[in-house]
């Protein structure tokens, strides 16, 4: 499978799980469904488990979407996935990493898996480890304040070695990033930080690959990553109503569809 | 207490490389030397709480020991959210290291007491929480959160305080009897140890002989030793720097309907309510009863 197949199957994995548990934020987890296939089909050296590099998803809302990928990966069961977000089930909503295997951060509540994954970053160097951490952030997310403190203090430890990749679908629970605040121009800012800041294509695996690869020059690394909320299914798309809607029958039939 | 705690963990840091200090930006003078020393075990990661927690929790995830010092708003209010998910949820083995427990800092204003920390901290599942009442068990309480595979939030004053144990090592989880007495006990943590020694001294002087109990681990509470202690006894006294509603004799009292103790208890601490009053810190103790004379006349009235 290369990585549209591989991003393909994701998107119809999160569909059925949505679909089985009556869960929301399925717009929100295929919108960065083609930047986690690229990590985990691409980037993340996983081979050796104990010194493998650390993915975190910081929004932790589109777990789906993570549980997906880790099951394709062949790092969490198959098997794992029917109980989620189910009574007396496997996997929660949000992020508890001691769920499953590959869930290296429990998250959910914004702004916090951003700055773990830079702490465990600093500790990496500090061991003279050349593992890395790649994190995805929200453009929500990136209203917090820790987000900001973390921006702040992350080019002082020269924490090239960590990545962070924005999933900019301008799509929150309740309207645009770019209308309810000043938030562009968004790039510029983590410029001024002082981390090294590329644009790219979120949807697009090379672009995605040719950022993760590009050398940072000693700083943090700041992906922006455009995306489109509920990629993939055409009723989805861009639509903020998929931050809570559930998958019906109905709806799922059309968006398979979609997912062919 | 403070110099003791810190250089109990500044000394483990010569033989243990995991052992990692973060400062909020405080603790002007307490590790000049350390920073020197030991320039690859420290860090100063500014005003900017909530990043110094989630920080944190990542070193230990990278597993490194590590400590966080602030005052105590700072480890344990502002971040109140990183320290439930970040560090509690994810079971870690950060210490937070809090100082100016109770008015520690009047007149200092409302913003920078600690008085309802243990209030908060009994939210927090996996959280030890010591309170020590001298330099001994501030330097145990180190030993602990060295040792410790989880959190823990140690509570302290400043420094200064005076040695109060006759016996340098115990265990620190179990409840101490400093003074064995009568069949009152005067049960405590933290920095109210001055006062409560003087009260004891200024009973005794009137033929009243109190048992003084000390109980560093807060939580969890080791409530079948602390009730052994005070088996037998007819009346306690819980005195801490502390709201009563949520400290250490509420703790208690809230074991009474199982364990129908042959004891009564007080409670006394700072009620339940902002201080806007502008005293200092024995002025605030006078004021609320929690000095060597309120505690006296509180014993007597039992």
């Amino acid at each position: 499978m290369d990585l549209k197949q591989i991003s393909m199957q994701i998107r119809r994995t999160i569909l059925e799980m949505a679909h089985r548990a009556g869960s929301p934020h399925v717009g929100s987890s295929l919108s960065c469904v083609d930047i986690l296939a690229t990590l985990y089909f691409d980037t993340l050296r996983l081979d050796n488990w104990d010194e493998r590099d650390i993915f975190i998803l910081s929004k932790g809302h589109a777990a789906s979407a993570l549980y997906s990928t880790l099951a394709l990966r062949g790092i969490v069961n198959e098997e794992l996935l029917m109980g989620y977000h189910m009574n007396e089930g496997t996997l929660p909503a949000h992020l508890d990493r001691f769920a499953a295997k590959g869930v290296e951060v429990s998250a959910g509540s914004l702004g916090h898996g951003f700055n773990i994954g830079l702490g465990m970053a600093h500790g990496f160097k500090m061991k003279d480890s050349n593992r890395k951490v790649y994190a995805i952030i929200g453009d929500g997310e990136s209203q917090e304040g820790s987000i900001w403190e973390g921006a702040l203090f992350a080019p002082k430890l020269k924490l090239d070695n960590f990545t962070a990749i924005m999933d900019y679908n301008n799509l929150q629970g309740y309207g645009r990033a770019t209308e309810l605040c000043s938030f562009e121009p968004v790039a510029d800012k983590w410029e001024a930080f002082g981390w090294y800041v590329i644009k790219a294509d979120g949807h697009d695996h090379a672009e995605l690959k040719a950022a993760l690869d590009a050398d940072s020059k000693g700083k943090p690394k700041m992906i922006i990553a455009c995306t489109t909320k509920g990629k993939g299914v055409t009723f989805m798309e861009d639509k903020m109503e998929w931050h809570y809607f559930v998958v019906t029958d109905e709806r799922r039939d059309r968006a398979l569809e979609d997912l062919k | 207490m403070r110099n003791t705690f810190v250089d109990t963990i500044i000394d483990s840091c010569s033989e243990r490389k995991d052992v990692f200090i973060i400062s909020g930006d405080a603790g002007f003078g307490v590790f000049d030397d350390f920073q020197k020393s030991h320039p690859a075990q420290f860090i100063n990661m500014g005003v900017a709480e909530q990043n110094m927690t989630s920080h944190a929790a990542g070193l230990a995830l990278t597993d490194f020991k590590v400590f966080i010092y602030n005052i105590i708003p700072f480890v344990l209010y502002r971040n109140y959210e990183q320290v439930r998910n970040d560090i509690c949820y994810q079971q870690l083995p950060v210490t937070l290291v809090g100082i100016g427990s109770g008015v520690t800092y009047a007149p200092g204003g409302m913003t920078h007491y600690s008085i309802e920390d243990i209030g908060i901290a009994r939210t927090l599942p996996n959280l030890t929480v010591i309170s020590p009442i001298d330099p001994v068990e501030a330097r145990l309480a180190a030993e602990y959160a060295l040792r410790s595979e989880g959190p823990v939030y140690v509570r302290l004053a400043k420094r200064g305080e005076p040695v109060m144990h006759a016996r340098d090592t115990f265990d620190i989880t179990v409840p101490q009897v400093i003074r064995e007495g009568g069949h009152i006990a005067i049960v405590f943590h933290g920095t109210v140890s001055f006062d409560v020694m003087a009260a004891r001294e200024q009973l005794l002087s009137e033929g009243i002989d109190v048992t003084l109990v000390s109980v560093p681990v807060v939580q969890p509470l080791n409530t079948e030793a602390l009730f052994d202690i005070l088996d037998g006894k007819k009346q306690v006294l819980c005195v801490e720097e502390h709201f009563e509603n949520s400290g250490l004799g509420n703790i208690i009292a809230g074991h009474f309907a199982e364990r129908r103790p042959s004891w009564s208890l007080r409670v006394m601490g700072i009620p339940y309510a902002f201080i806007h009053e502008v005293r200092t810190q024995s002025g605030m103790r006078g004021h609320y009863g929690i000095c060597a004379e309120g505690i006296a006349r509180a014993v007597k009235e039992l």
